[in-house]
């Protein structure tokens, strides 16, 4: 039971970081709906990076710097182009998904590098995705930063005669989600699964995305939002640890998208809206060019 | 950029001043060398209608425009603002008509927004202490954690006064000061802003045709038209006709002829009619009223009052939440639009873009929305586009549109035009209910008379006119009986002649008439 616990954590650690780092770029105002390509560039190129050079922070650290160069590219796009973002989020997963494929087949099979250490039982970037969940709220909520952040999002024309520098926040805050999605990613493929094959990230990117308008933009509701996921996610996998014998692990495993579907729908109806308040960012992608 | 010119500034001393200001946009002159100078301490209107170079000038002073000739001096210097920022850090602050604030976010961090000196972690206290000095000095009342849209227009208002002040404006821009408030609320806002100049800080007010409100608020006014300064002259000599005069070039008459009509048998009956608006609370609770032929029934009230919701309601726009509406004696409360217009009742929206025509079709076409089921107009189902063509054109030519042809983009026409087909195509209906949100909005003096006009010759053809109006001259103008609107519901139902203009004022910020009518 103890093992089913922590490797829910684990699996929420992922959802958890890639999802923030889509917080992150929403609260500028700009959607990257190529969250599993971004993550899928990471895990790939960590995975290649730690294998061959035998260091896992050159992997993550690899991870994390292609994530931040795909942020770049979605926000050359989206900002200076002034692009439809749902476009160049659907390409960055296209993309990703294809050449990933393509880069990562030579290296199928398992990383081959023994295990990260883990810290009381559970894997230490649990830990570190607890600590930036906290560190995004406080950002957010209590400093300048968040609230340029914010008025960018909701109303960039305000926060520029403000003066606020809207391309610069908004190009901060998609190259930050991009690491943080190519770090996600990384820690999949070196920390949760060290194993490399086809299609191995199976959309947990989508339900990241999905977890942002879950969580109605708010870190906290984020987290929780993340470690209900893990979890379902985890008993999709073993479904017999909890409740041997009822139903295939075929139809749990579709339990977090059927979740998802049903979680989304509810919240984009006029009654959800009504009752708790609309928190989506105002400008959200919606392009924003100067007067 | 020199930060600080201001700083320390005296009453007296000059605060701002442009020479030989002069930009051009493609086939436009739209400031044509523009001298302008006030001091600390001075309230300087700059009187102008639409198309007169006012938001150039404007957007000149605040930076958002770079003049293609003349400069601008700041405390004596000569200064070049090439954004909002330039013009933030030299001590100007800005106060939109169309106002820049974040409607999801509370006032004070609408107001610290940008400030450089909200700390890197902001200090929310100190700051709301600061900014709570300031309502305190200028007679300002405002909740600092409310959020902004929940805030009227003239609460609005005053948080973009504040972030101005709080950014260390010396030199105040106010758009269209009084556009958005009813008359208590103006007054109001003239004594905070005469506080303001006796604290030497200059203030420039835009104003389109609130004439009275330059008379009673500034010492100097400086009238453009056309893009040129037409006159320049000390408030203490100047008249409202003179002023007029001045602003249009003609002699304005401000008196329009009130048809004298015997009032027929009552179109349209409402009775508790309640709605929701687009936030979801109730924004109309419950008004009960008729209109009768031959008669216009003014709404008067500050826009967000409900006025907006009754008008969608009764045009089939919107779902009604209580009440019934009878159209001659049919009850249309749940009626889709179709059934309203065949039963003879005509709509002009209050957007003339957005829901009164479509921009990328023709004229012909957009007459054709009022028309579509028209039998006159259709033959087995199919549209008669080359009568409707007929029609489009003698429409252009009875109302004086300014365009080329029945197929001009409806794109192309300016506010004023868009206006008058859109009245045209309702007009040659002839509706026997016609519903008319703010007809007049936006438009210039001539276009406002000829509206006006058009009104008037409906109803002495006998139909009946629901006017809403944020105009309160406009509604005592035209109307047979008034309806001031505050929250939702009606302050009362007077009739027009007998009632002083103070009156409907004060009952348009929500004071209850004190006898009410048995």
């Amino acid at each position: 039971m103890f093992e089913f616990l922590a490797r829910s954590l684990e699996a929420s650690t992922i959802f958890t970081l890639a999802a923030l780092g889509e917080l992150v770029g929403q609260r500028s105002g700009i959607l990257n709906v190529g969250v599993e390509g971004v993550m899928l560039f990471g895990a790939t190129l960590g995975f290649i990076a730690a294998q061959v050079t035998g260091s896992f922070l050159i992997g993550f650290l690899v991870g994390i710097l292609i994530g931040g160069l795909l942020g770049l590219l979605h926000g050359f796009f989206s900002i200076t182009l002034g692009g439809d973002q749902v476009v160049s989020g659907m390409g960055i997963w296209i993309f990703g998904f294809g050449l990933t494929t393509y880069i990562g087949n030579p290296f199928t099979g398992p990383l081959g590098m023994g295990r990260i250490p883990k810290l009381w039982g559970v894997s230490p970037f649990f830990y570190l995705s607890i600590m930036l969940i906290v560190l995004t709220r406080f950002v957010l909520t209590r400093t300048s930063l968040g609230l340029k952040i914010r008025s960018v999002g909701e109303n960039p024309a305000v926060a520029e005669v403000s003066g606020v520098n809207v391309t610069k926040i908004r190009y901060l805050c998609v190259t930050v989600s991009g690491m943080l999605m190519g770090f996600a990613g990384a820690v999949y493929s070196l920390d949760y699964n060290p194993v490399w094959n086809y299609n191995f990230l199976m959309g947990w990117g989508f339900i990241a995305l999905a977890l942002v308008f879950f969580s109605m933009w708010n870190p906290l509701i984020l987290l929780g939002g993340s470690l209900l996921f893990g979890a379902l996610w985890q008993l999709s996998l073993n479904p017999q640890l909890v409740l041997p014998g009822v139903l295939s692990r075929y139809v749990w495993r579709m339990a977090p998208f059927a979740i998802t579907v049903v979680v989304l729908m509810l919240m984009s109806t006029r009654w959800f809206r009504r009752r708790w308040g609309a928190a989506k960012p105002e400008a959200l992608a919606r392009p924003y060019a100067k007067e | 950029m020199q930060k600080g010119l201001l700083a320390g500034i005296k009453h007296g001393e000059a605060a701002l001043e442009t020479r030989g200001i002069t930009k051009r946009f493609p086939g436009v002159l739209a400031n044509d060398r523009i001298d302008f100078e006030m001091k600390a301490g001075e309230i300087h209107a700059i009187l102008g209608e639409n198309g007169a170079g006012k938001t150039t000038l404007m957007n000149i002073l605040f930076g958002l425009y770079q003049p293609d000739e003349g400069e601008i001096y700041i405390g004596g210097k000569p200064v070049k603002l090439r954004s909002p920022l330039d013009a933030i850090d030299l001590g100007i602050g800005m106060v939109h008509q169309n106002r820049k604030l974040v409607s999801a976010h509370t006032v004070l961090e609408n107001i610290i927004l940008g400030h450089p000196n909200a700390g890197r972690i902001l200090n929310l206290r100190r700051t709301a202490k600061e900014i709570e000095e300031l309502c305190a000095r200028y007679g300002f009342k405002l909740d600092l954690n409310a959020k902004v849209w929940q805030l009227s227009e003239g609460e609005k208002q005053v948080v973009e006064i504040l972030k101005a002040l709080y950014r260390g404006a010396k030199i105040l821009i106010l758009d269209e000061p009084t556009s958005a408030l009813a008359p208590p609320e103006t007054k109001k806002l003239l004594a905070s802003i005469q506080a303001m100049a006796r604290d030497d800080l200059a203030i420039v007010p835009f104003i389109t045709h609130k004439l009275p409100v330059v008379l009673a608020i500034s010492n100097r006014v400086t009238v453009l038209r056309g893009g040129r300064v037409t006159a320049r002259l000390e408030t203490a000599h100047a008249t409202e006709k003179g002023l007029a005069k001045e602003m249009v070039g003609r002699e304005v008459i401000f008196k329009i002829e009130r048809a004298q009509v015997t009032r027929g048998k009552p179109i349209l009956q409402v009775e508790n009619l309640s709605a929701l608006g687009n936030k979801g609370f109730l924004a109309l609770k419950g008004v009960s009223f008729s209109v009768h032929e031959g008669e216009i029934l003014g709404i008067a009230g500050v826009s967000g009052n409900g006025q907006y919701e009754l008008a969608e309601v009764l045009a089939g726009l919107r779902k009604a939440a209580g009440g019934r509406v009878l159209l001659d004696e049919n009850d249309i409360t749940h009626a889709g639009s179709l059934a309203r217009w065949r039963h003879g009742m005509g709509y002009v929206p209050s957007e003339r873009v957005d829901v009164g025509s479509i921009g990328d079709f023709s004229l012909v076409e957009n007459v054709t929305m009022n028309f579509y089921f028209d039998e006159r107009y259709t033959r087995r189902g199919f549209i008669d586009y080359r009568n409707l063509g007929k029609l489009t054109e003698e429409l252009i030519a009875e109302y004086n549109v300014a365009a080329p042809g029945p197929d001009t983009p409806a794109c192309s026409l300016s506010g004023g035009n868009l206006q008058k087909i859109i009245l045209a195509r309702v007009l040659s209906r002839k509706p026997r209910l016609l519903i008319a949100n703010l007809p007049t909005q936006g438009l210039d003096v001539g276009a406002t008379e000829f509206v006006r006009n058009k009104l008037m010759a409906a109803k002495k053809a006998g139909a009946g006119i629901l006017l809403i109006s944020e105009d309160l001259d406009e509604i005592l103008a035209l109307s047979d009986r008034i309806a001031p609107i505050y929250e939702g519901e009606f302050m009362g139902l007077l009739a027009a002649e007998q009632t002083p203009r103070e009156r409907v004022g004060a009952m348009m910020a929500g004071v209850r008439p004190e006898e009410p009518k048995p």
